[in-house]
């Protein structure tokens, strides 16, 4: 049996028209006590250009989870926390960033994962265009995950924006960075080593007659 | 530590050099002390039937470019994740990509899915066992974009993806993450 | 996994470095038990030591370019292993009793009673005090019934010292079993 999820793009999109449907996405999943918090914190979120997804998403996944009200309040406040810094940290990168809810929120979700408002306005700072840096966010978000200190990870993914890589490829980073760490690498060395080859990448083009391949000589057996 | 050392006889007792026989009457004793100790050891046969599995499954993460998962938990729950890019995909923004979720858990009865993309209900996305092996799996349509998830084991024990980068969920735990 | 009459550990070897990955699986299969007694005497605990044989598997696959003589592969894994009881930390001394005296007590309901298994709870604690050395030489020589020369030849030592370790092993087990006579 194979069950696609077809999810209709409006509902995962964080922009928000006037009345959006919070309560219809709430209803029957989450307790009416929650649901007044969303609307409450959402409110105030939309009246700063921020994204509320993300406050919904989470008040989904704590109830479904059977945390305890306190627990999914204090959660969703610091959702709520992680917008505002993350829509701060974009408008000290370039002024257009912060009103696009998609960046917003990919920020946040790269706080979450452990990274900084300076982070991000890095990552701001290199000049790429909002769809990009909302790439560039959920890569620096996901490679965190991985282990990736944000020294490192800010550093890989700084490079890849500016020198223009297009989505499909930053896309691969992480796993590329997950492959370099099974062959023994720590994660500050599997994303420093990446970053010095995409500059290098950058300066002088892909080296003759690889095309982007497996940078590393074949050995059986290979894991 | 003096006055507790077996005499050099009784070890030799002990290495299977002599016999009780061969012992002086004084030490008699001291040999059937030594010999009662031994007596302790546990020689009992161990078998790890499931070491085979999670030896080939360990691998084969790895493989598939994973972290590896050196100390598995007791019930040795690991997974594989594969990403498939549909062929001749839109712009990231609006593209689908379908991802197979595998989880491998022999000991479970059943397994599924919650997260981002099914309001993290936990009987929306049941995962399907291939026969005796052991292995989960469920293949997905998801939209690009930023995705968590876990998989959720007898529908009791909500178990983030090993082989995935995890972040804190906010409530004490951790979800997997999945980024396309 | 294909089905194979038995094919001898050379082969499997040679066919796995030569790409066929999956019979990996067979070596597996027909060495897990094989030192899974030694592991967990080692250890103190069949979980430890499933742990311990499951990543031996791991590093032995990562490393089979380097194995010399891949028909001799159980002598060349088996040294695998032990390195990795060797390198296993002592671990907690309150945890590895519960876990020694659980295990212990659960294989002696069968037979011998409760007096019988509070002496192997007892020996196998003792055991953990030793050195890594001194409890090999015992656990292979009094679990595994090795000889001093096949002991000797696995960890390619001298019988002399064998017995130089197992000796101060039996001192060092009567000082902590002094209780228990």
């Amino acid at each position: 049996m194979i069950a696609f999820v077809a999810i209709p793009l409006t509902l995962l999109s964080m922009q928000q028209g006037a009345g959006s449907p919070v309560a219809q996405r709430l209803a029957g999943r989450v307790s009416p006590q929650i649901a007044a918090l969303v609307e409450e914190l959402g409110t105030g979120a939309s009246a700063r250009g921020l994204p509320i997804d993300p406050l919904i998403q989470k008040a989904i996944e704590g109830s479904a989870k059977g945390i305890a009200p306190e627990r999914i309040a204090t959660a969703l406040r610091l959702v709520a926390m992680q917008l505002d810094t993350a829509a701060a940290a974009l408008r000290d990168g370039g002024t257009q960033l912060a009103s696009d809810t998609l960046a917003i929120a990919a920020g946040e979700f790269a706080i979450t994962a452990g990274l900084s408002g300076s982070d991000i306005t890095a990552l701001a700072r290199t000049g790429a265009d909002a769809a990009a840096l909302t790439v560039g966010l959920r890569v620096a978000g996901t490679l965190a995950a991985l282990g990736v200190p944000p020294a490192e990870d800010i550093g890989l993914v700084s490079v890849a924006l500016r020198s223009g890589e297009p989505a499909s490829s930053l896309l691969l980073l992480p796993a590329t960075v997950q492959s370099e760490i099974g062959r023994g690498a720590t994660p500050a060395q599997a994303a420093a080593g990446l970053a010095r080859a995409a500059a290098a990448q950058a300066r002088h083009g892909p080296p003759p007659g690889r095309g982007g391949g497996n940078p590393h000589p074949p050995h059986p057996p290979h894991p | 530590m003096s006055g507790h050392e077996f005499h050099p006889l009784v070890k030799q007792l002990l290495d299977g050099d002599i016999t009780r026989a061969d012992l002086p009457a004084e030490l008699r004793a001291e040999g059937e002390e030594a010999l009662h100790l031994l007596a302790g050891v546990e020689r009992t046969a161990v078998s790890m039937p499931a070491v085979t599995w999670r030896v080939m499954a360990a691998l084969e993460r790895r493989r598939r470019r994973f972290l590896p998962w050196l100390l598995a938990p007791a019930l040795a729950i690991a997974a594989a994740l594969v990403i498939w890019l549909w062929p001749g995909t839109p712009p990231p923004s609006a593209s689908l990509v379908t991802v197979r979720f595998v989880l491998v858990a022999p000991e479970a009865r059943q397994v599924s899915l919650a997260g981002t993309f099914n309001q993290w209900d936990p009987q929306a996305t049941p995962l399907v066992r291939a026969g005796a092996t052991g292995v989960w799996t469920a293949t997905v349509t998801l939209p690009a974009g930023q995705h968590q998830y876990v998989f959720v084991v007898d529908g009791a024990r909500w178990v983030p993806d090993p082989g995935a980068p995890a972040v804190d969920d906010g409530f004490g735990r951790r979800n997997s993450v999945l980024t396309l | 996994m294909r089905s194979e009459s038995q094919a001898a550990d050379g082969e499997i070897v040679r066919a796995v470095l030569a790409g066929d990955r999956e019979r990996y699986a067979q070596l597996v299969e027909r060495y897990r038990d094989r030192y899974a007694r030694y592991a967990a005497r080692m250890l103190g605990s069949v979980d430890a030591a499933e742990d311990a044989v499951q990543d031996a598997f791991v590093r032995a696959y990562d490393q089979l370019a380097q194995c010399k003589d891949p028909d001799k592969f159980v002598g060349w894994f088996f040294l695998i292993l032990r390195n990795r009881c060797f390198a296993e930390r002592r671990r907690n001394r309150t945890s590895a009793s519960l876990e020694a005296a659980n295990e212990v007590a659960a294989v002696d309901r069968a037979d011998g009673g409760a007096e019988s298994a509070e002496r192997r709870r007892a020996l196998q604690l003792a055991l953990l005090e030793l050195t890594p050395d001194q409890r090999e030489v015992f656990v292979l020589k009094h679990v595994e019934g090795l000889s001093y020369s096949e002991i000797a030849e696995r960890l390619s030592t001298s019988v002399p010292s064998l017995k130089m370790r197992m000796h101060r092993a039996y001192d060092k087990l009567r000082y902590e079993l002094r209780d228990h006579t």
